[in-house]
């Protein structure tokens, strides 16, 4: 079946269903190619690794030739390769990328999309052409139709602003609030952006479904399942009480060596990474939490268990807020029930 | 003289700015604007190496590996070695194999990244060589005229490199399978099955496309010296004599033998050459030598700190800035070996493990068919734009035929231990020596107390894109911009000085036109709006800094990493 733009929408805008968009997202193009009225978009990069737009060229069905060619557009009008501008891999340097940024918010009013990779720090610590990256933001936000922030740095701070930040680092949302900016902005947390779920939200912008969002700005097609409870093929190791205390070595959960799936929201296990070949824990490794708000500082140590987190750079009066809280006491509950049951196994085996 | 600046400078990782004085050049052909002196400036700041002081040692290599998300593979693994200096714990040969078969893939996808996509579309458009240009005109541009077929192609094949790091890192960037002591990855027989069968078509596009449009652009290259030779009425052979810096090449080592650790960790106490590894250790200076640890040192004369000038990594201090020092121009430190300039990056790889001629056989690793040899001799001692481009096609090739052999030794390891583990160390220090694509990577860890007490970063873009030092030496870029001719004029215009017949055939695309380079590039430019690419006005005249980009970005810079505590 061809899934119709119709029925995009439809799904789009279904909660829970970002099972379907990995299901059909080589449709997504079809679906776009109805869309004739191209979209215009500016890519800017503030205090970033570039790790997003590295992950972003790693889309497969649709493809980031795919998605470029025929679903963006540039100022010529004609699909092409490039989106109106994109510092990591757009034709222009130095005066002439300077106007494709300005010529982007001439582009059809409607059809302005604003992606931002990477944090908003104080002045003077980004400074492109003369202009502070905080400019460069201000301008382009009073333009755009739609704003995604991709990365843990564009939406909740990510590394520059862990402690003791020392730029006053932090996202696009809080940056726009600051500034008594009130635009929506679309947070694509994850460290880096996962290149689907950026793929499916400009899809979903473009096709005009509206994109239900958490309260962290998050759409709730990805972030709304908790990694662990809902989504981790290993929970059953969990449950058992069977964990690896070696990276590398034996079966099991991966709990002890420090995984943060517990306390972190995000559909890693069902999405994954790189046309879905694998994700941390799959691969073996901890699941370092980098989806939530707080991360790196509220999930470091990076290897240790999640109640053991408060020792450290943390401050435990804050921990208790929230969805973490509620789960720390869930793993509590859980924690207890496993030992009963060890020590159920252990009068049965005596 | 003029002042032509280039900011932002795109396609290339970080911000970067770039400021050229100019001088006249005259010569019996007419008066030529050429570059007198360079400075380059990284314009970012985020701190890491603040941000990293009190945490769990274990933590470093997963913050800094975000210290550059092109290239973070290499800051984890040259901060990971740190850390297993400092914790006095070696991986199992099993982790090392598997550590060279994640990294080996990463290095495949960099390479093609930026011959492809960074570099890339100055030189096709250069070399008269559209597969390498990007297709401007979409779809159809591909497919009528050939257009960006090997850049389109290049976006394929770097993904499928990366979902092999996906396989052993759970995924790029910013893998998350390390640990002091070997992999937190279990390594399968099917993993090596699929590794197997991704490499062997990433293997076949290398040795085929990559290699053939290199070749190309070579045959290309001659052209190019005797158009730009005429016109200007100067010796200039090619793209060898543009990009020239200082001839002094510095290299760490890549990818250590599993079963010669020692030898690898060798460097860290005493001067060696890391013999055993796929890409050696050395200070070449017109000789090869062999590398010093102790002759780094980092200076700050005309960065903005006030740091004490002239330290070792492991004696320098958390930055201190002060942007109103003094003939300060730059926040990128300036390192330097025995006090001298060095080059870091894939050419400096080579030259030091393989001096002057380089030999890698073409032989395809699983039919065994035999296509000779990649055969090149660097042709400008002292470095250039097509020596860089060379050494990076040729380390691709190099590590895609090593892939196999890695793959093939893991699968007599399976069922070994993956990691030794090793949680904590109260006091100690540790240097992580390893290379990221564009140059030699150095990584410091201080403990004490089971935290991180001080960290250090000498990345490979402050060595090639330093400013002045104490002693005023130029950073490598800078010096390799010298004398590079910024013309006046257009893309369209140089590209028909160069190649003046008309013998590009535009009926596939409905126009029953046979026109020149120049010609076809025009109506493509201007209707993306690129008419004035590469073009920057000062007082009126407009200078083309098209070749001032290709000699920029040959050196790959990745500013992010350059200015991780810097600032501009």
């Amino acid at each position: 079946m061809k899934l119709t733009r119709r029925n995009f929408v439809k799904l789009v805008s279904a909660l829970g269903a970002s099972a379907f968009l990995t299901t059909y997202k080589s449709d997504i193009v079809a679906a776009l190619e109805e869309n004739k009225d191209y979209w215009h978009i500016a890519w800017l990069n503030g205090g970033a690794c570039t790790g997003c737009t590295i992950s972003f060229a790693q889309t497969a069905d649709p493809d980031i030739l795919q998605i470029l060619t025929e679903i963006l557009v540039g100022n010529s009008g004609l699909p092409i390769v490039l989106p109106d501008y994109m510092e990591t891999i757009h034709l222009a340097s130095g005066s002439l990328a300077e106007e494709f940024k300005e010529k982007w918010k001439s582009g059809k009013a409607g059809k302005r999309i604003l992606i931002v990779e990477g944090v908003i720090q104080d002045p003077g610590y980004c400074v492109i052409a003369g202009k502070d990256f905080r400019e460069h933001v201000l301008d382009a936000v009073r333009y755009a139709d739609a704003i995604i922030a991709v990365g843990q740095c564009a939406t909740f701070g990510g590394i520059p602003a862990a402690k003791p930040n020392p730029t006053n680092a932090k996202g696009l949302a809080d940056f726009l609030k600051e500034e008594g900016v009130s635009k929506e902005v679309i947070n694509l947390p994850l460290c880096p952006v996962n290149a689907d779920q950026l793929v499916v939200t400009l899809a979903a912008v473009i096709i005009g479904a509206k994109v239900e969002l958490d309260d962290y700005g998050r759409p709730k097609m990805f972030f709304s399942t908790n990694m662990h409870n809902d989504l981790c093929p290993y929970r059953p190791y969990y449950d058992k009480g069977q964990f690896i205390e070696t990276p590398g070595e034996g079966e099991g959960c991966r709990y002890k060596i420090g995984c943060k799936g517990p306390v972190t929201w995000t559909d890693c296990p069902l999405r994954k990474w790189n046309n879905s070949t694998s994700y941390c824990v799959e691969a073996g490794a901890p699941c370092i939490g980098c989806s939530e708000p707080g991360w790196p500082d509220k999930f470091s140590p990076f290897y240790e268990e999640v109640p053991n987190l408060t020792s450290a750079i943390i401050d435990p009066t804050k921990l208790g807020t929230g969805i973490f809280g509620a789960t720390l006491a869930g793993i509590g509950v859980h924690a207890v029930r496993r030992s009963l049951r060890r020590r159920k196994e252990v009068e049965e085996n005596e | 003289m003029s002042n032509v600046v280039i900011d932002p400078v795109t396609r290339i990782e970080g911000h970067l700015r770039v400021e050229m004085h100019t001088k006249t050049l005259e010569t019996s052909t007419g008066k030529w604007t050429v570059v007198d002196k360079a400075y380059c400036s990284g314009t970012m700041f985020r701190g890491i190496e603040i941000i990293l002081k009190g945490r769990d040692p274990r933590d470093a290599w997963i913050i800094t590996q975000r210290i550059c998300g092109v290239c973070p593979a290499p800051h984890a693994e040259a901060s990971m070695q740190a850390i297993e200096a400092a914790f006095d714990v070696k991986p199992t040969p099993l982790a090392i194999l598997v550590r060279n078969i994640l990294h080996g893939a990463y290095y495949i996808y960099d390479h093609i990244i930026h011959t492809y996509l960074l570099i890339g579309p100055e030189l096709g458009v250069l070399a008269k060589y559209p597969p390498m240009v990007p297709p401007a005109l979409g779809k159809e541009g591909i497919a009528k005229l050939n257009l960006g077929s090997s850049y389109a192609q290049a976006l394929d094949i770097q993904r499928k490199a990366n979902e092999i790091v996906a396989m052993w890192g759970g995924k790029f960037p910013h893998h998350q399978t390390e640990y002091p002591g070997g992999m937190a990855v279990k390594p399968t027989a099917d993993k090596i099955a699929k590794t197997l069968s991704k490499m062997t078509e990433i293997w076949s596009w290398v040795a085929n496309v990559m290699v053939r449009d290199f070749t190309k652009i070579l045959e290309a290259n001659e052209r190019i010296g005797e158009a730009v030779s005429a016109i200007l009425d100067v010796d200039f052979r090619g793209l060898q004599d543009l990009g020239a810096s200082t001839g002094n090449f510095l290299s760490y080592g890549l990818f250590p033998d599993h079963e010669n650790y020692d030898d690898w960790l060798s460097i860290l106490y005493s001067p060696g050459y890391r013999k055993s590894a796929l890409i050696q250790a050395g200070a070449w200076d017109g000789e090869r030598k062999a590398f010093d640890l102790k002759k780094i040192e980092e200076y700050v004369k005309y960065s903005w700190y006030d740091n004490a000038s002239g330290l070792h990594p492991s004696e320098e201090d958390l930055p201190k800035p002060n942007k109103e020092k003094s003939d300060a121009y730059s926040w990128l430190k300036a390192p330097r070996y025995d006090k001298k300039v060095y080059e870091v990056g894939p050419l400096a790889r080579m030259i030091n493990t393989f001096g002057m001629k380089w030999k890698i056989p073409i032989t395809n690793p699983v039919t065994g068919e035999d296509f000779g040899y990649f055969e090149y001799e660097v042709q400008n001692p002292q470095g250039s734009v097509i020596d860089r481009v060379a050494a990076r096609v040729a380390m691709t090739l190099l590590i895609a035929n090593k892939m196999f052999d890695w793959l093939e030794e893991a699968k007599s390891y399976l069922g070994e231990k993956v990691t030794v583990k090793k949680d904590k160390v109260r006091e100690r220090e540790g240097f992580g020596l390893w290379e990221a694509p564009r140059g030699a990577l150095l990584h410091y860890i201080k403990v004490r107390d089971y935290k991180i007490d001080r960290y250090q970063a000498v990345v490979p873009s402050t060595w090639n894109f330093s400013p002045r030092d104490d002693f005023g030496q130029a950073g490598a870029a800078e010096k390799a911009l010298e004398g590079t001719w910024l013309p006046e004029m257009s893309v369209a215009e140089i590209c028909d000085a160069i190649y003046p017949e008309k013998d590009i055939d535009l009926s596939p695309l409905g126009i029953s036109k046979v026109v020149s380079w120049g010609e076809a590039l025009t109506p493509a430019l201007k209707q993306l709006g690129l008419a004035r690419l590469n073009i920057e006005k000062v007082n009126g005249n407009e200078y083309n800094t098209t070749l001032a980009l290709l000699v920029i970005r040959s050196f790959d810079p990745c500013i992010a990493c350059a200015v991780h505590v810097l600032r501009c």
